[in-house]
């Protein structure tokens, strides 16, 4: 069988923000959301080599062979200025890296001792849910790996068949909600959310959904029935889901979104108060 | 005699000092009336150069530096010189420590070593409840803190999970209490996760416990350890006649030659001449002194001669790697280059097998060789750093510095930490310092400290200062994290001056009139 590969935009390998204990946490590249507050906007897309970063690049850092698909990217010359990641059209970057699952498991071999486990987060990692299969049955059979937690950071947008492809091999599910009404929906991420509702019940049925979160942003998503309805979902969740209210923040956000306002403590206690008064308690972080 | 006087009249009139604080400057005065135990002309030059530090024991010992009491030898068998009968309760067993400590002889004039405290009191527990043995050991640890009032008194918890352990972490975090110093014993076999949950709690607080690796330090004694002062482990019912410390750089600095001609001459060199002086005051206190035929606590089995030995210390290992390097022509730092570090291991190699080839007289503890301690610095420590360290702010990531220093922590039976910084973000998630410390240990790690960026304590070299106590705190922020916790920066000194004076820290005071 041919070796499954992935292009992974970064891994952290050490996190203490996502999930229980010390975590290495794996980003992959691409997603099929495209939030207006995305602080990672270059893991959106994927390359298709148009050049257009390396002629931007100051510092001539990047050359791009078109033929063969490949980045050259030198890391002497770079300053980090990041003009690649701005000019990009796609969402995308000259950074990320095609890996396979022996890549990443030589990876967390590295520093085994040191994690509770791993995180896969993105762009939307479940695009990659073959990829995830191997590498979580390879992480399984390892034998200085099997104990380590597997979590998942997803937005949802996928069909059932993809969460049933690694729903075996992981302890939890951490899933965006970002709005209840559709139209919303569309306005905050371009996209409708039929698939995330009926994935957000499918894994707390399943009894794998660890925590479901809300990102709060001003005007769009605190309308009264907006926070009923959510009120009402989660409240329809088993007890064991962690509930969260995520301030929506600024900081890395394309230009263009940079009419959002970022809400203050107090109207973030404010909202947290109406989710209250509709009989649920969240987490604030 | 005239410049004696000046020196007596200055502590007298030293608004600064309370009057304990003045007796024991005029008592390191006194004794600096001595001529200093026979060493060579060379060795003298070299203390009084600092080449070579005897951190201010004085020039006649007349007690060893670090006394490690056999608590639990005491409780049961009473103490006739303090007419203290075996105690028979929990009230009792805290009246006859209490009366003991105040009793027991070190450096700094207060008791270095408290005792393995919550092995101590189990069985005394009894039927007393929860709360009643958290309201008696609060009162014992206020006790402590009021009337040890200083830096380097240290206790003890674990391994094992207990009542008492948790009490006490319970009770550091509610009173933030500069002492006692506090070291958790780990032992995967035996502490608990949830206690190891709490002691790192209790560090977000309070900047303590240090978390000591059990199994691997317990190896290297024949009988019970503790880890007392700065991070030193010894040997109980014993302990350290002194603690004597080779300044790495300077004597990198002095070297003239190759790098081989520094590890076949200026270190070994160096190694035997700060060997000479720990010989020579040991033999002033046991032979001369005869301290182990007259103190109530040797006559009375509490301490025997056969459980001391002392302690070869060094620092700045840091710097003298990266100047040898330098003059090798590989301008390379320690701490973020492999070569550099290699050097690093090479040089502590060498450092232990001359401390090991040297046999020495009344340190049966260890076999008759001393113990070999990565001594964690003071604050008159300028340009070195302390002991193996990277240098404060040049650490790399946390798995590179713990690859770093692990490979030679078990060099060190004497004792030897390196801190760890930690954003204030892993307060939400305790478990993963868990992960990170049972890593390091698996790593072979010896000691693992830690502090926070926000905490309301501050550890200058080994021990804490409360940030509200220090009262003028210049810069708050940007000298924070670099400058203030670096063991070695001038503005320690300044920022140490300034604590609550209620609390001492004599390693430097001593010698300051
Ligand atoms: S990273 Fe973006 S700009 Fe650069 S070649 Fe790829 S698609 Fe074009
Ligand atoms: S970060 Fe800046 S310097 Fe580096 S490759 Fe991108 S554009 Fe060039």
């Amino acid at each position: 069988m041919r070796e499954l590969r992935a292009n992974i935009s970064g891994i952290i390998k050490s996190s203490v923000i996502d999930g229980p204990g010390n975590r290495m946490v794996i980003f992959f590249q691409a997603c099929n959301l495209n939030c207006m507050y995305c602080h990672n906007s270059h893991t959106i897309g994927l390359c298709n080599y148009c050049e257009i970063c390396a002629t931007a690049c100051p510092t001539q850092s990047l050359a791009i062979d078109k033929e063969k698909k490949q980045i050259f990217h030198n890391d002497v010359t770079c300053t980090h200025c990041d003009t690649c990641l701005k000019v990009c059209p796609e969402n995308s970057s000259p950074f990320y890296k095609s890996m396979s699952v022996n890549d990443l498991i030589s990876e967390i071999l590295e520093i085994k001792d040191f994690i509770s486990g791993i995180t896969v987060s993105g762009g939307e990692v479940m695009l990659q849910a073959k990829f995830l299969e191997q590498l979580f049955i390879s992480i399984r059979n390892h034998t200085e790996l099997k104990a380590l937690s597997i979590l998942i950071d997803s937005n949802g947008n996928v069909d059932q068949n993809r969460w049933e492809t690694v729903l075996d091999w992981v302890d939890g599910f951490m899933i965006d909600i970002k709005a209840y009404s559709p139209d919303i929906h569309k306005q905050i991420t371009g996209f409708s959310n039929e698939k995330i509702l009926k994935s957000i019940h499918y894994l707390n049925l399943k009894g794998k959904l660890k925590e479901l979160r809300l990102v709060f942003v001003p005007t769009y998503n605190d309308s009264d029935e907006e926070i009923k309805k959510i009120t009402d979902l989660m409240k329809r969740l088993s007890p064991e889901v962690k509930k969260v209210l995520i301030k929506m923040r600024k900081h890395g956000i394309r230009e263009k979104y940079n009419f959002l306002n970022e809400p203050s403590l107090d109207e973030m206690k404010a909202v947290l108060n109406r989710f209250e008064t509709a009989g649920l308690n969240l987490l604030i972080i | 005699m005239e410049d004696i006087k000046n020196r007596v009249l200055e502590v007298l009139t030293d608004g600064n000092l309370d009057y304990k604080q003045k007796k024991h400057h005029l008592a390191y005065i006194a004794e600096s009336t001595q001529a200093y135990p026979k060493v060579s002309a060379e060795a003298m030059e070299a203390l009084s150069e600092k080449v070579i530090c005897d951190l201010f024991e004085g020039s006649a010992p007349y007690r060893p530096r670090y006394i490690l009491p056999d608590y639990k030898l005491a409780l049961i068998r009473g103490i006739k010189y303090l007419e203290l009968d075996p105690p028979t309760d929990f009230d009792e067993a805290i009246n006859f420590l209490s009366i003991l400590y105040s009793h027991v002889p070190s450096i700094t004039g207060y008791s270095v070593y408290l005792g393995s405290i919550d092995q101590l009191l189990l069985p005394y527990v009894g039927d007393l409840t929860e709360e009643a043995i958290y309201k008696k050991l609060k009162l014992f640890w206020r006790y402590i803190d009021r009337c040890l009032p200083d830096a380097f008194v240290h206790a003890n918890i674990g391994p094992e999970d207990n009542i008492i352990a948790r009490s006490i972490l319970k009770i550091e975090r509610e009173f933030k209490q500069v002492v006692p110093n506090l070291t958790l014993k780990y032992d995967t076999e035996k502490t608990s996760d949830d206690l190891l949950e709490e002691a790192v709690k209790t560090v977000f607080e309070v900047a303590k416990p240090h978390i000591a690796n059990h199994k691997m330090t317990a190896a290297d004694f024949k009988g019970n350890y503790g880890v007392v002062s700065c991070y030193n482990s010894l040997p109980e019912g014993g302990g350290s006649h002194t603690l004597i410390r080779l300044n790495l750089k300077k004597i990198s600095d002095a070297h003239k030659g190759n790098l081989e001609t520094f590890f076949s001459n200026t270190l070994p060199k160096y190694c035997l001449m700060t060997l000479d002086v720990i010989e020579a005051r040991m033999k002033y206190l046991v032979e001369t002194v005869k301290y182990f035929e007259t103190d109530f606590l040797a006559q009375e089995g509490i301490i025997k001669l056969e459980n001391f030995s002392a302690m070869f210390g060094f620092y700045g290992l840091a710097e003298c790697v990266n100047l040898l390097m330098k003059n090798n022509g590989q301008d390379y730092p320690y701490g973020q280059n492999d070569e550099a570090n290699q050097l690093g291991h090479r040089i502590l190699e060498e450092m232990k097998k001359l401390v090991d080839s040297r046999q020495l007289p009344y340190c049966e503890a260890n076999n008759g060789k001393a113990f070999f301690h990565s001594q964690s610095g003071i604050d008159i420590d300028i340009e070195e750093t302390a002991g193996a360290r990277i240098p404060i702010g040049e650490e790399p990531d946390i798995y590179s510095h713990i690859n770093t220093v692990a490979p030679h922590h078990h060099l060190f039976n004497g004792g030897i930490s390196d801190i760890f910084h930690f954003d204030e973000t892993i307060k939400r998630n305790p478990l993963a310092v868990l992960d990170i410390i049972k890593g390091a240990f698996k790593k072979g790690m010896r000691m693992f400290t830690f502090n926070l960026s926000d905490s309301e304590f501050i550890r200058i070299t080994g021990y804490l200062v409360r940030r509200s106590d220090l009262k003028e705190f210049r810069e708050e922020g940007s000298r924070y994290g670099s400058t203030l916790f670096a063991a070695n920066s001038m503005d320690n000194a300044d920022v140490d001056k300034r604590i609550a004076k209620r609390v001492n820290s004599h390693e430097r005071t001593a010698s300051q009139y």
